[in-house]
């Protein structure tokens, strides 16, 4: 394709559209290490000091770590129990695999705060509100679909003749399952693992009634800090989050491969 | 990222269509998730609707009895009807801008030869993606405030006298929300975009229609699918949100969510709450059966 003027001004609108999503990380990051109490220009010089106020304040390390703790274990049971279910699913064929697969998925886009408030109503009508456990039941829920979408995608790439083979050449089920199935689907639980540990982390909508004051996720925290302070502590997480996640996305780059898992 | 939300990795299952029996080593595999689900997602769901023809808190009130009261009271308050308006609209525009940002986006990722460009181009438009909603609506707040960097830089540059008023309004939540959901229009589209078979444009083309023309009429048809299922994604979403639309909104901009969450937290109305929460629910499964209707239709390839 020659460069045109179609083609040039499509370029320039391409690179403006990407300004447009990075920009504002951007920015954040930079004020994040400048010396002032305001975001404004001009900049004040290089400081450390958000940082020193984020990570030395209990409130959002108390936060950082339930978070971090949380989203370890949901990413883990829903790791097992999504790949159990998807494995079945993907077979499909039997009465009622549709409508199963679409239950699973529906957390995906049934309003959050919606998965969060029901759970809440319940609980508290059982008389238990507001626990750990049954935060991180909200939590696997709500990953759930990112593991089925994963595993699924994996496991319908992938030959199912060889498990065949190995069960025709008198493997056992068992035998077939940890020796071909696993390594075939292995990228998939890892991506949707990947997932599940970020949706967890960053989840906001479902723990809002789900949380307690000495039992608040990180998100949870900032926001309520953005509601009374408007400081660059906030950044300061901000950049901790972005480079988690940027980390987060070099992991499934080098595991996996990114163009591997975008399906095109 | 896309393998979860492009359509052409549906879950629709592709085993042939006999109707197998499900085997006991099945069922066990499938029990443990199907048990969460029915247990901490399907019974509260009912529950919540239960709750909401119920007079008031099951717990905490004596005499709790069955009614409509709820509803009626939903339904005859221009209050709660205008917020649910105002609701649809906010997630009907946030829509429409997501739709002009992130379908060149998409073209360009399906489009784009070379594989770095590709990668490079993943990562830019995912990495906001990965920032969370609080962080990125944060970045947004730090932009468009009175004394934020937008207005500042403008102000020290001498080209306006006062602040812009590019927060705590309709303007300011629907350029975060447009921002945070972008990238699952672009996850979306770029699914069915990469799949138009190139020749057909080429076609047009060397019919004698200019690449504009090709692409009006060849091109986006096609693309339709993916921008049909992409906008139901994001208007569900965009309707459901409530941290953006507080914090950009600063109580100007009132949603479904942020009145439920009112309902809760400060009247403590539990029927009430639970009577919005239906309603909105309602709204956004019409929209799921859509959008699953729709992602299945690729699937099959329906529309190529």
């Amino acid at each position: 394709m020659s460069a045109g003027p179609g083609t040039i001004a499509f370029r320039i609108l391409i690179l403006l559209l990407l300004v447009f999503l990075l920009a504002p990380i951007f920015v954040v990051m930079v004020f994040a290490f400048n010396a002032s109490d305001y975001l404004e220009f001009p900049l004040k010089g290089f400081s450390l000091e958000w940082f020193r106020s984020f990570f030395s304040s209990e409130q959002f390390m108390d936060s950082f770590f339930l978070s971090l703790r949380l989203a370890v274990i949901t990413s883990l049971i829903a790791m097992v129990i999504g790949t159990m279910a998807a494995l079945v699913l993907v077979r499909g064929g039997f009465p009622g695999a549709d409508l199963l697969s679409s239950l699973f998925l529906s957390p995906l886009m049934l309003p959050a705060i919606l998965t969060g408030l029901a759970l809440f109503q319940f609980y508290v009508i059982l008389g238990w509100p507001r626990t750990f456990a049954g935060l991180l039941v909200a939590h696997i829920i709500v990953t759930i679909p990112y593991l089925i979408r994963t595993v699924t995608a994996v496991l319908q790439g992938s030959n199912m003749s060889l498990e065949e083979a190995a069960r025709s050449l008198g493997a056992s089920e068992i035998r077939t399952f940890f020796e071909i199935t696993l390594p075939l689907i292995r990228p998939g639980v890892i991506a949707g693992g990947i997932f599940a540990f970020i949706v967890s982390f960053d989840q906001f909508p479902v723990s809002l009634f789900l949380v307690r004051s000495d039992m608040t996720t990180l998100p949870i925290q900032l926001f309520n800090y953005l509601k009374f302070s408007f400081d660059p502590t906030i950044a300061a997480a901000a950049v901790v989050s972005v480079v988690m996640s940027v980390a987060v996305v070099l992991i499934i780059e080098w595991t996996v491969g990114l163009q591997e898992y975008a399906g095109f | 990222m896309s393998a979860v939300l492009s359509p052409s990795a549906s879950s629709a299952t592709k085993a042939p269509r006999d109707k197998k029996r499900i085997s006991p080593a099945q069922i066990l595999l499938l029990l443990p998730l199907l048990a969460v689900f029915v247990g901490f997602f399907i019974i509260p769901l009912i529950v919540m609707a239960v709750i909401s023809l119920l007079s008031g808190n099951p717990v905490s009130d004596d005499n709790v009895h069955f009614t409509l009261a709820n509803y009626q009271k939903l339904f005859s308050d221009e209050l709660y009807i205008e917020v649910l308006v105002d609701t649809i609209k906010l997630g009907v525009i946030t829509t429409v801008f997501t739709v002009l940002i992130g379908y060149p986006l998409a073209f360009q990722l399906a489009r784009a030869r070379s594989p770095k460009i590709r990668t490079l181009l993943l990562v830019a438009i995912l990495s906001p993606m990965l920032t969370g909603i609080v962080v990125r609506t944060y970045a947004w707040m730090a932009l468009l405030a009175d004394h934020g960097i937008i207005n500042s830089g403008l102000e020290s540059m001498g080209l306006i006298d006062g602040p812009l008023p590019l927060m705590y309004n309709t303007f300011g939540v629907v350029v975060a929300l447009v921002h945070i959901y972008v990238p699952f229009m672009v996850l979306t589209v770029t699914g069915v975009v990469s799949k138009i078979d190139l020749r057909l444009e080429e076609a047009a083309r060397s019919l004698g229609a200019n690449p504009l023309r090709a692409f009006v009429e060849v091109t986006l048809p096609l693309s339709m699918p993916g921008i049909l299922a992409g906008s139901l994604l994001v208007f569900s979403l965009a309707i459901s949100s409530y941290v953006t639309p507080i914090l950009m909104g600063g109580f100007s901009v009132l949603t479904l969510p942020i009145l439920i969450y009112q309902q809760l937290s400060g009247v403590f109305n539990f029927a009430f709450a639970a009577a919005l929460s239906f309603l909105l629910l309602l709204v956004s499964l019409i929209i799921v059966i859509a959008y699953f209707r729709i992602i299945k239709r690729i699937a099959e390839g329906a529309f190529s």
